[in-house]
């Protein structure tokens, strides 16, 4: 059974375990939010947390396009890196799929999907969190 | 940031560099010793006098390597400790030297990093991070993301960018050290291969070895140690910051060009200088995109017009801002513990106007300013 690439950053929801949300931090005292594990607040160091699921849409804050992957890359090249801005505040760096590399423009609207990502050592398959374009 | 009490006047004493590039014949604790040996006799003071000494580096090349390195000049039993903090690391040793004077615990002390970086992408996190997976663990894309950006928020044209490497290849081909000594046209910038869009090769800096290394002395204890205090420079401040949260998120570069700031603003009044007052300046060029973000963060000039100010010459050798003077890293090459060592080199020699070719003529202040993964900033004023 695949697992969740980082089950603190996205856990896997429905049978199929195709579909999945991100999670996150909101800070009880100052009211940030941020994204993946977290036991004090990144921004006021409080320890008063609570859990939330991150909204699913957002708009790219910037992109490239990787031609010279890292080692490890288990991917396509070229790739589409996407800094993704959240409307609950933090910022989600992850591939933007399903997308013509000449089509992509800061502050397009795109949507979390999952990919089913071969482990590179032989290990489990991972799905992992990627984003493409809205489809609203 | 909280103000740092000063101690006693510290100064450079003596500076040392082997050449950056590819040294296959050599191991890292060699090339450290081949930049240690000539700092020493540019002080003119000897290894058994050194009393303290810190060595940076990042890639592992077997424990204590600091030890190793300086065991070749005799075992004298003097405390070295050896510092990993990125591509900062060599100028953490340097900081470090800096306070252990600077606080009454040394008169003297040896900072120098050496590196034999791994030629493809930088990666930051361990080989079995989720990050690898995810694809955001690459420092030219973080670097990427940012220029892009930049470019939108700014107005800032690819060959704006582009013009930053071909002054980086000008400098260093007055510098025989420089890995990349040929100058590059404008067109053979935009034109060599992406890495990661709008990034193309030669805006990116090469992956290389070398070594540096720097001498520090009290200013009180010159004499005691023969050294010729009219080729001292002073460390007119020295400071080191992590990451602070930007409102963004917590993942490495893409979102924190601008952290160098409260370091800079902390620099400026521990050496009661202002950014006016910087004749030259080396500031962390890994790629195009980040010597222009670290100039306007070190207030150099306003936020979003560095682009201008290359375009105009001002960071040019014969400009008001002489900018990475030596090549940089985009030119010298980022071998990461001796990057910093070698950014308080160059200033030095700079400031004792030895600088032959390249020397900026009149200067009297210089900055060194380094970042890297973990947000870890150093900025360190010299004057003369």
């Amino acid at each position: 059974m695949p697992e969740s690439v980082d089950p603190q950053r996205l856990r896997l929801t429905g049978e199929a375990s195709a579909h999945g949300v991100l999670l996150g931090f909101r800070c009880l005292d100052c009211g940030v939010t941020v994204f993946g594990p977290c036991a004090f607040c990144q921004s006021c160091t409080s320890d008063q947390l609570e859990p939330v699921e991150l909204s699913s849409t957002g708009v790219l804050y910037s992109f490239t396009v990787v031609r010279v992957p890292p080692a490890g890359w288990p991917g396509p090249v070229p790739y589409v890196l996407g800094q993704v801005e959240l409307p609950d505040g933090p910022q989600v760096l992850a591939e933007v799929i399903e997308c013509d590399h000449d089509q992509i423009n800061i502050g397009m609207p795109v949507e979390l999907t999952l990919q089913l990502v071969p482990s590179e050592s032989g290990g489990q398959d991972k799905f992992v969190y990627k984003w493409r374009p809205a489809r609203i | 940031m909280d103000r740092l009490r000063t101690g006693r006047e510290v100064v450079v004493a003596g500076v040392g560099l082997h050449p950056f590039g590819r040294f296959p014949e050599k191991d890292l604790a060699t090339l450290a010793v081949d930049a240690v040996v000539p700092a020493l006799n540019d002080a003119g003071v000897r290894w058994k006098d050194i009393p303290i000494a810190y060595f940076g580096h990042v890639y592992y090349h077997g424990m204590s390597v600091g030890e190793t390195a300086l065991g070749k000049l005799g075992l004298t039993g003097v405390p070295i400790i050896n510092v990993e903090n990125a591509c900062s690391s060599g100028s953490t040793a340097f900081w470090q030297a800096y306070w252990g004077i600077s606080s009454g615990l040394y008169d003297l002390a040896l900072a120098f990093g050496a590196e034999k970086v791994p030629r493809g992408p930088v990666t930051v996190t361990a080989e079995d991070s989720p990050d690898r997976y995810i694809g955001g663990d690459h420092m030219m894309a973080g670097y990427a993301l940012r220029m892009r950006r930049y470019m939108e928020d700014t107005g800032a044209s690819a060959s704006s960018l582009a013009q930053v490497a071909v002054k980086a290849r000008q400098n260093a081909s007055l510098n025989p050290f420089a890995h990349r000594n040929t100058a590059y046209t404008l067109e053979e910038v935009l034109e060599s291969r992406l890495i990661a869009d709008p990034l193309t090769l030669y805006q990116c800096c090469p992956t290389s070895e070398g070594a540096a290394a720097a001498v520090l002395c009290a200013r009180d204890s010159l004499g005691r140690y023969g050294i010729d205090e009219p080729r001292a420079v002073t460390v007119a401040s020295a400071t080191l910051s992590s990451g602070s949260y930007n409102g963004r998120g917590s993942d490495h570069s893409a979102f924190s060009p601008y952290r160098t700031e409260p370091g800079a603003l902390q620099a400026y009044e521990m050496a009661g200088l202002g950014p006016e007052d910087v004749d030259l300046v080396q500031v962390h060029d890994a790629a195009t995109i980040g010597e222009l973000q670290q100039l306007e963060s070190l207030h150099l000039v306003p936020f979003g017009e560095a682009w201008k100010a290359t375009e105009d010459g001002r960071t040019a050798l014969t400009g008001d801002i002489p900018t990475n003077t030596d090549g940089g890293l985009l030119a010298m090459g980022h071998p990461f513990g001796a990057t910093g060592v070698r950014m308080v080199h160059e200033t030095a020699t700079q400031l004792r106007g030895e600088a032959g070719p390249r020397q900026v003529k009149g200067a009297r202040v210089g900055l060194a300013q380094c970042s890297g993964a973990g947000d870890v900033t150093t900025v360190i004023i010299l004057s003369k």
